[in-house]
């Protein structure tokens, strides 16, 4: 652990190659890109090139992905400030602040404000991933079938909690969905093909990557494709570059965003735009100002863009941990570690001792890239962000197809990014969140072998899901997410409050 | 207070309650001593636990709409032509009809850049993306890139 900063050098040193370079300049652009335009999220563009870069060696695919997935979130902030539009909802808190400054002739600092504090979450939530990954590796080296499954379980019901707030029902409800449908074909055990219905295709289940590409790509193609109404931009931009003592005057506010972005992303499934809101509203109530909130205040544009950065390190602890994803794009980046040969997981620091090191230094890569392109390509940028997007669905659609088929050169797999995006569209427009989904996508089969394994090796008993310790915490917390969003529990929790303060103050 | 989805939570809800009776009745007719594995550990276990949790959302998605204040459950054919009339809802059927039409002509024995290109171009011109000379260009480049980086370069082959 001591070693650790000593490793990423040597790792980021391994890493500085003109040609590494070239991928990170290209692959983060990319990536500010995909984020940049709306109706383009960071699991899209992930998703996308995965896809696109099947054909690389694993490590620059992997670092390709890492940029993109920085350069999505960061992205997102352009047009959330220029178009009043959040480019992936991760930016949605960035637009209450960002767009009213750049009303007042203050796009510019903005825009600087937004990269730098993006810059400063991303170095902090990787610093938390380098520092915490191998400790959580060591206390998930203890985890076996039982805490297995009941980490899939409680991963499904915090997420649907927390990205359905109004109604978690329906967060539930596309998690199960996602795990049913991870366990349609063969199952791990004895080869069972279930839910196939006689069907080749249908034996082999539905890969990751077009399930992913249909609910985020196709869903949101033609959500664009059905809108009419053309965004404005706003293209007066003079300064960028911030001034120090914003930054200087902020670092609090810096710091405990930082802080609820890693843990927001360490929560399965969660992901970035829970974090920008979380953060920015923590950042209102500690505010000396917090009337100027929602009318251009630069603290609340800090607290969303250092948040949701702050997330991504946080998302991938869990990732390769124990290969649970802290969010959408995360969980891509984890299929994508599955493609090319990379086992994330509690044998992780076994296995690949310096993979997390490597992680590391590809992260401080995309950020430094971010921080450059983000303060110097502003106007390239903005020309991107005006491409009608008649132009751009038709295109994305085409490389979502081919994204999809390239992984197993399946014809089927176009028809299941198809269905999804089908599954996707509606799901989306009636608030089911995509992101339960997924994460039950990538789950189910955790769940279902863990489940089975572990009821044969205590010959059918059930009692230790309930009585190892870890099961037991993982139990509890589950439960309380669930019977929490009951009125009669809710009730039931203050009665008991204001009975015990009563004895209290009795006593 | 009107509830905005009451109606589509109550469709959902029921079109849940079906799949996952489904689910359970395909989940018990899974074999329950496969490879001699004892009954708990056979493959239907975890499906039909998943279509049993499903069925009980399904069902409280349902009542829980049914009770609620909101539109009237059931759909005039005055509502749905109304819909059907929206040009959203028109530029979503294009759209999704036309790349439904491009997927089926995959992987059909059609050049793909052939049938990349025009999909490309069809849909540029129903959604009028700009002058006829510049959708030509957009499209070409698009599909000779796509092309170029995915067979030439990756050796993948194309549907």
């Amino acid at each position: 652990m001591l070693m650790g900063p000593w490793y990423i050098l040597v790792e980021l040193w391994n890493l500085l190659t003109p040609l590494t370079l070239l991928y990170v300049a290209v692959s983060t652009f990319i990536g500010i890109v995909i984020g940049m335009l709306p109706g383009l999220t960071a699991t899209m563009g992930v998703a996308l090139l995965t896809g696109l870069t099947f054909g690389f060696p694993p490590k620059q695919a992997i670092l390709i992905l890492i940029c993109v997935y920085v350069g999505a979130i960061y992205g997102g902030s352009r047009s959330a400030i220029l178009l009043n539009i959040p480019g992936t909802p991760a930016n949605a808190a960035t637009c209450l602040d960002g767009f009213p400054l750049a009303q007042k002739g203050e796009a510019g600092p903005a825009i600087g404000l937004a990269t730098t504090s993006s810059f400063v979450g991303t170095v902090f939530g990787l610093l938390c991933l380098a520092f915490f990954t191998p400790l959580l590796g060591k206390i998930a080296l203890e985890f076996q079938s039982w805490e297995f499954f009941w980490l899939a379980i409680f991963g499904i019901v915090v997420c649907g909690n927390l990205t359905a707030p109004t109604d978690p029902l329906k967060g539930w409800i596309a998690g199960f969905i996602g795990l049913l449908v991870s366990l349609v074909g063969q199952e791990n055990i004895a080869a069972y093909p279930r839910f196939a219905f006689g069907s080749d295709q249908m034996r082999g289940g539905f890969a990751l990557i077009p399930v992913l590409v249909g609910v985020y790509g196709i869903a949101e193609v033609l959500g664009v494709m059905r809108e009419t109404v053309v965004p404005r931009v706003v293209i007066q931009i003079q300064k960028v570059l911030p001034r120090w003592q914003d930054l200087w005057q902020y670092r609090r506010t810096m710091l405990r965003s930082g802080v609820i972005g890693v843990i927001i992303g360490a929560i399965p499934g969660v992901g970035e735009d829970v974090a920008a809101w979380v953060s920015y509203d923590f950042a209102k109530r500690a505010s000396k100002k917090p009337e100027e909130f929602g009318k251009g205040s630069r603290e609340g544009l800090i607290a969303a863009e250092t948040g949701n950065n702050a997330c991504i390190g946080g998302a991938v602890i869990p990732v390769l941990s124990l290969a649970v994803p802290g969010s959408a794009p995360a969980a891509v980046l984890l299929a994508a570690m599955w493609l090319h040969g990379v086992r994330p997981g509690p044998l992780l620091m076994i296995e690949f001792p310096n993979y997390i090191w490597e992680v590391t230094a590809m992260f401080i890569l995309a950020s430094l890239a971010m921080l450059i392109l983000g303060l110097s390509l502003v106007r390239t940028l903005v020309k991107i962000l005006m491409v009608p997007r008649p132009i751009l669905m038709p295109i994305v659609f085409v490389l979502c197809v081919i994204g999809s088929f390239a992984i197993s050169v399946r014809i089927f797999d176009i028809w299941v990014m198809l269905a999804f995006g089908l599954l996707g569209y509606p799901m989306r427009k009636y608030n089911y969140p995509a992101a339960p989904l997924v994460l039950g996508v990538i789950l189910g089969d955790m769940a279902d072998v863990n489940f089975r394994r572990a009821l044969i090796r205590t010959a059918g008993d059930v009692t230790p899901f309930f009585t190892r310790p870890i099961s037991l915490v993982l139990v509890a917390i589950t439960l309380f997410t669930i019977l929490a969003r009951a009125q009669w529990f809710r009730r039931m929790l203050v009665v008991g409050s204001s009975r015990v303060k009563a004895s209290l103050s009795r006593g | 207070m009107a509830y905005e989805f009451r109606r589509q939570d109550f469709y959902t809800g029921v079109i849940l309650c079906v799949l996952s009776l489904g689910v359970l009745v395909e989940s018990w007719q899974m074999p329950r001593d496969l490879q001699g594995w004892p009954a708990y550990a056979g493959p239907g276990v975890v499906t039909g636990l998943l279509g049993l949790g499903l069925l009980l959302m399904g069902l409280a998605l349902t009542i829980r709409s049914v009770r609620r204040a909101g539109a009237p459950l059931g759909i005039s054919g005055g509502e749905a032509r109304a819909y059907l009339g929206e040009v959203g809802t028109r530029r979503l059927g294009l759209m999704f009809g036309l790349s439904v039409l491009y997927c089926l002509l995959l992987g059909r024995g059609i050049p793909y850049w052939l049938t990349t290109g025009g999909y490309l171009v069809v849909v540029m011109f129903v959604f009028r993306a700009g002058p006829w000379w510049q959708i030509l260009l957009i499209s070409a480049g698009t599909t000779v890139a796509v092309v170029y980086v995915f067979n030439r370069i990756f050796a993948i082959p194309l549907p």
